[in-house]
């Protein structure tokens, strides 16, 4: 147990021992969400009623039946961008304040099936992009280690929420590292799963071929189980993935003896250099997975600055057409951040977009060919600390490249988790990435780093850590 | 790296639709090297047989 949160698979073991009741576990994260969210602005909804009537409900069937899975009676979150039957679901925009969807989205359909207690809505950036902003109806999502930095986005609240325990888990998209940005500055784990392996029906596009839809949490465990319940196929999504679901549990507690883990040094020594902190993370990590009898070796790929030009034009041309209309008729409702990216779209031909999308091709083919023999890569996630939430530069885009963009060009699966704190005491992290479909690996690698490290045992100081 | 000029960025912005302050105008045109570079970097000698990544196959979906 972390303090006095559990983690998810914490909870599951003791509700189904009947020790822990899903309405006290409710009744605690609520309590924090008082406490806590106005500082942290985690949620934009918070839909504490239907909580509370959830975890009744589920309380009641456990008592009767035992536990329908492992989410049974967890408290959970959804990213104001997945669509919820009769909840508002603002896409952190003035224009749909008053957007009440008719339906569930497919993953907000899986977590209720599979027995979650709904929290609420929580804090993304507008339309998944663009933050932070202060020109949106709601303000942006604070980092519980520290309360004047950035979360990351765009599923700032998911991590901010995680992170300081008002959920035990929730949904974050990522279309160039809105999961694994968040987790890793919050101090979370994430993973974007394999493109076309959780359904992306009903949640808002940012860019089609690179959006990704999946869990994030304080361990990979809780990830994996919330991963299990999400995945599948679903006709709804053109892009949804039709393959045998494995167990995502199954390989956790097997260690990584005799793995093999490559290391894309160039990443984040040379083409963009990260901190000190962040270094010493990584370097570390590599220690403890050469400790745990893993095998490492150098991994190169073209610099990063082609993955993002590659994935930017996508996104910016992609982004740019789903939001025209809009763009067109009430630019000016959009954020000044949003706005500026939806105004790029000008700038991209149509022939710029199909050589972006035939080099992803080559990209992804030389990620291919990189990953033969080797079980994971390994890099780093971000590239320092948090930074503070008024210091992020509204063109970041043209900045230093960024270390999750390449895998939402590849579509494999990335995972970001805890590797420290910094010399500002916030947290940094490890990105591990997997071939396609293959993320108990994933979790296997991430899991036993997590159990071997420290890094779990900490919470934000705001929590009581 | 082509330049543009007022004319272009002009069309560009009709053609997309978008009604832009000039205070935005001005600003959108200090980014445009940053989106032309990106374009150049795309462009990899390649040869005319070089497929995109989103071209697309029949399933056994589409035949049933």
């Amino acid at each position: 147990m972390s303090g006095a949160i559990p983690t998810i698979a914490e909870a599951a073991r003791l509700i189904a021992a009947k020790r822990l009741s899903p309405v006290e576990l409710t009744r605690a994260c609520l309590e924090r969400v008082h406490a806590l969210d106005n500082r942290l602005h985690a949620f934009v909804h918070l839909t504490e009623e239907r909580a509370l009537a959830e975890a009744r409900a589920a309380e009641t069937a456990i008592m009767a039946r035992g536990p329908s899975g492992p989410l049974h009676g967890i408290p959970i979150g959804l990213k104001d961008i997945v669509d919820t039957k009769g909840i508002p679901t603002t896409c952190g925009s003035k224009l749909l304040q008053d957007n009440i969807p008719e339906a569930d989205a497919a993953c907000a359909e899986k977590l209720a099936a599979a027995g979650t207690v709904l929290m609420g809505k929580l804090t993304t950036h507008e339309f998944a992009d663009g933050g932070p902003s202060f020109d949106v109806p709601a303000p942006p999502a604070r980092n519980p280690w520290n309360t004047e930095h950035f979360t990351a986005g765009s599923s700032s609240g998911t991590g901010a929420g995680v992170a300081a325990g008002l959920i035990l888990g929730g949904i974050g998209t990522d279309t160039g590292g809105s999961i694994r940005g968040p987790a890793a500055l919050c101090g979370i784990a994430g993973i974007k799963p394999t493109y076309g392996l959780v359904s992306r029906a009903g949640v808002a596009p940012a860019a089609f071929s690179l959006d990704h839809i999946g869990p994030m949490a304080w361990t990979a465990e809780d990830c994996a189980l919330m991963l299990q319940a999400l995945a599948g196929h679903d006709p709804r999504d053109p892009a949804s993935a039709s393959r045998p679901i494995p167990k995502y549990t199954a390989q956790l507690g097997s260690g990584v003896k005799g793995l093999k883990i490559g290391v894309i040094h160039h990443f984040h020594e040379t083409d963009h250099k990260v901190s000190d902190g962040t270094q010493r993370g990584i370097t570390a990590a590599i220690g403890t997975f050469r400790d745990l009898g893993a095998e490492t070796r150098e991994v190169q790929l073209s610099p990063l600055q082609d993955w993002l030009a590659c994935g930017s034009l996508i996104s910016i041309t992609e982004r740019a057409a789903a939001y025209e209309e809009w763009a067109r008729t009430r630019l000016g409702d959009f954020s000044e951040r949003l706005r500026s990216r939806l105004m790029l779209g000008a700038f991209v031909t149509g022939v710029d977009y199909v050589q972006a999308v035939r080099r992803r091709r080559e990209l992804r083919a030389e990620l291919q060919a990189a990953m033969r023999g080797l079980d994971v890569v390994l890099t780093a996630t971000q590239p320092a600390e948090a930074a503070k939430i008024d210091a992020v530069p509204k063109w970041d885009l043209f900045g230093p490249p960024n270390f999750t963009m390449p895998f939402n060009v590849a579509g494999y699966p990335a995972i970001s988790v805890c590797a420290g704190f910094g010399e500002g005491g916030l947290p940094v992290a490890i990105q591990l990435v997997g071939k396609p479909f293959q993320e108990s690996m994933l979790f296997r690698a991430a899991d036993a780093f997590e159990k071997a490290t420290p890094h779990r045992d900490r919470r934000p100081a705001l929590v009581g850590g | 790296m082509p330049e543009m000029n007022d004319a272009t960025f002009e069309f560009l912005l009709a053609r997309a639709g978008l009604d832009l302050t000039d205070e935005q105008k001005a600003e959108l045109m200090t980014v445009y090297s940053g989106i032309a570079e990106m374009a150049e970097r795309v462009r990899v000698p390649r040869g005319r047989m070089a497929e995109p990544a989103h071209i697309y196959n029949f399933t056994e979906e589409d035949l049933a």
